[in-house]
């Protein structure tokens, strides 16, 4: 697998102090085609992680590679990381600021020195992706939660980044939202997106991960596959997370885990036939 | 109420010794019924019309070529000698931002009540005057601490010029704020080189007006939810209190903001792309007979 974003011994601290996170050093790596779920309590780092992948923050000591390529402090090298890395934040209301939502979209592949017709082309890309087409000449103001969050997301999306960073997407959406936003996430990854999703949605993070990272305290604390990440229970009590429900049923059934009901059903027929 | 009040009073004032009293009296009335019938209904002011606006079915018609009519026409509206052809104007634009645009007749009307209190206020203020004799040529007159408060028709026929183009213009400017997103007003703007510093702030002050408002009013709610508004005293104190935590969530969310605008490469430059709109022949019909009518009626007039 191709590695697409590394981080080396990265730390980062906020002058204020307080309010945001700060970050120790870090290491990391990204392949192209992952599906990755960053867990962690409120203040663990998370977002300082994304800010800093997507270069609106630049770290204070270590050094982060695009492709093998080492990103130095310069605007310009700073710019090329915000255009292989988009990042999608968690309140739609910060990220939307045009009129309606085809400038919104907009926005970013201009900013990218486009010329028309390819700026053209991927607007209308990302807004017959999302599902976003009716709604191409209506204000930010008037679409309903989930409507932003696509919006939002289609922002990114025609910016066509090789990563894409998603901050806690699944936050204030009904479960047919959520259930659509997962479908979009699954269609994201068939088309070759890297996924880097942070959620507080344990249950989301087993069913959807392929890799788990569990941030604490301003440090990754665990960086591994979902099924040895949910095992550990100490681990979890102590970032205060817990285990998915899945889990909780199968250990109480005394059975292996399952990834989907569906799945926990037909294990059960299974036992009952034999 | 009090709208329709001044209303019938300027009606009264306006046509006194002009047209015989039965007919004053059904002007006065008619008047005063039409501003108990627009103020009907409340509404949230100014953000209604931007949602009138992407309603219309103006909405579809190119942006340049609405804006830049709707000024020549205020422009010939202010030079119009005679007030008929501002009341024409007023009239025939109504008509399109009701019939073609679609916007209700009411939802009109009570849009018009919030320019109407200034209007008819000022026209109060041209058409009555304090005299210490009575002028011979008055038409209405109340005697008042020792002189005279009069109308006379000399200043009967400024008000009704002043009058009706303050009407003609502000239905101009009701066309095209009723048919026009403000955000395609803003490209408008930006495409008559408008310093792009200006266009951009206005860009980001209409989105994040909306923002404000809404959370202003979670604030406001959840303050007089916890009995905040309880006494005059305690109001004042909540009221400040609301105002602060706005300012500060305000500036909270810039950085937001900001940092929101740079992870997509934002350099100092806000560009959109806009839907290019072509200029079609209904609106050149719609448009192009007021335009003529008042170039004929100010040569003939």
């Amino acid at each position: 697998m191709k590695e697409l974003l590394a981080f080396e011994q990265v730390s980062y601290h906020y002058d204020s102090g307080g309010e945001r996170e700060a970050l120790f050093p870090l290491s990391v790596r990204l392949y192209e085609g992952e599906k990755i779920a960053v867990l962690g309590s409120n203040g663990a780092g998370k977002s300082t992680f994304f800010l800093l992948a997507n270069g609106v923050l630049t770290p204070r000591s270590g050094t982060i590679r695009l492709c093998g390529e080492a990103i130095g402090k310069k605007e310009k090298q700073r710019m090329q990381l915000r255009r292989s890395v988009g990042l999608v934040f968690q309140d739609p209301d910060v990220q939307l600021l045009a009129g309606t939502v085809e400038e919104e979209i907009s926005f970013g592949p201009i900013n990218l020195g486009l010329p028309e017709e390819e700026v053209r082309r991927r607007v209308e890309m990302a807004l017959s992706y999302l599902g976003l087409t009716a709604h191409r000449s209506r204000g930010p103001q008037y679409l309903s939660g989930g409507e932003k969050r696509r919006v939002a997301i289609a922002d990114v999306l025609a910016m066509e980044p090789q990563v894409m960073l998603l901050d806690e997407p699944s936050s204030n959406l009904d479960p047919a939202g959520r259930q659509r936003l997962e479908d979009t996430l699954d269609d994201l990854h068939q088309k070759g997106m890297t996924l880097v999703i942070a959620t507080h949605d344990v249950d989301f993070a087993w069913r959807w991960a392929d890799r788990v990272l569990v941030f604490h305290d301003g440090q990754l604390v665990r960086d591994d596959t979902p099924e040895a990440v949910f095992a550990e229970e100490e681990l979890l009590c102590r970032c205060g997370l817990e285990q998915p429900l899945l889990w909780r049923v199968a250990k109480a059934l005394n059975i292996p885990v399952p990834k989907c009901p569906e799945e926990l059903a037909n294990d059960q027929i299974g036992r009952k036939t034999e | 109420m009090i709208a329709a009040l001044l209303a019938g009073l300027i009606f009264l004032s306006l046509f006194a010794g002009h047209l015989p009293p039965v007919w004053l009296a059904a002007v006065c009335l008619l008047a005063m019924i039409l501003f108990l019938v627009g103020s009907g209904h409340h509404h949230d002011g100014v953000l209604t019309m931007d949602v009138y606006a992407r309603r219309s079915k103006l909405c579809k018609e190119n942006a340049v070529f609405k804006t830049a009519v709707s000024v020549l026409l205020l422009i010939l509206c202010i030079c119009s000698g005679s007030p008929f052809l501002p009341i024409g104007l007023f009239v025939f634009l109504s008509v399109v931002t009701v019939a073609a645009g679609g916007v209700k007749l009411r939802e009109y009307l009570s849009l018009l009540g919030l320019p109407a209190v200034f209007l008819l206020l000022s026209g109060l203020t041209l058409l009555w005057d304090f005299y210490q004799q009575l002028p011979s040529e008055a038409v209405l007159m109340i005697p008042f601490f020792g002189g005279w408060l009069a109308v006379v028709p000399a200043a009967q026929s400024l008000s009704m010029l002043v009058l009706s183009r303050a009407l003609g213009a502000v239905s101009c400017l009701y066309f095209i704020s009723l048919s026009t997103p403000l955000p395609e007003i803003l490209q408008v703007l930006r495409r008559v080189r408008v310093p792009s510093v200006v266009v951009m702030l206005a860009v980001l002050i209409y989105r994040y007006i909306f923002i404000l408002l809404a959370t202003f009013r979670n604030m406001k709610d959840s303050a007089a939810s916890r009995l905040g508004y309880q006494g005059i005293k305690r109001s004042l104190h909540t009221t400040g209190m609301v105002y602060g935590g706005l300012l500060a969530n305000s500036f909270k969310r810039a950085g937001a903001c900001f940092d929101a605008m740079e992870s997509r490469c934002y350099t100092g430059q806000m560009i959109f792309l806009t839907q290019k709109k072509k200029v079609t022949y209904k609106i050149l019909c719609l448009l192009g007979f007021p335009v003529i009518g008042m170039l004929v009626g100010i040569w003939l007039l």
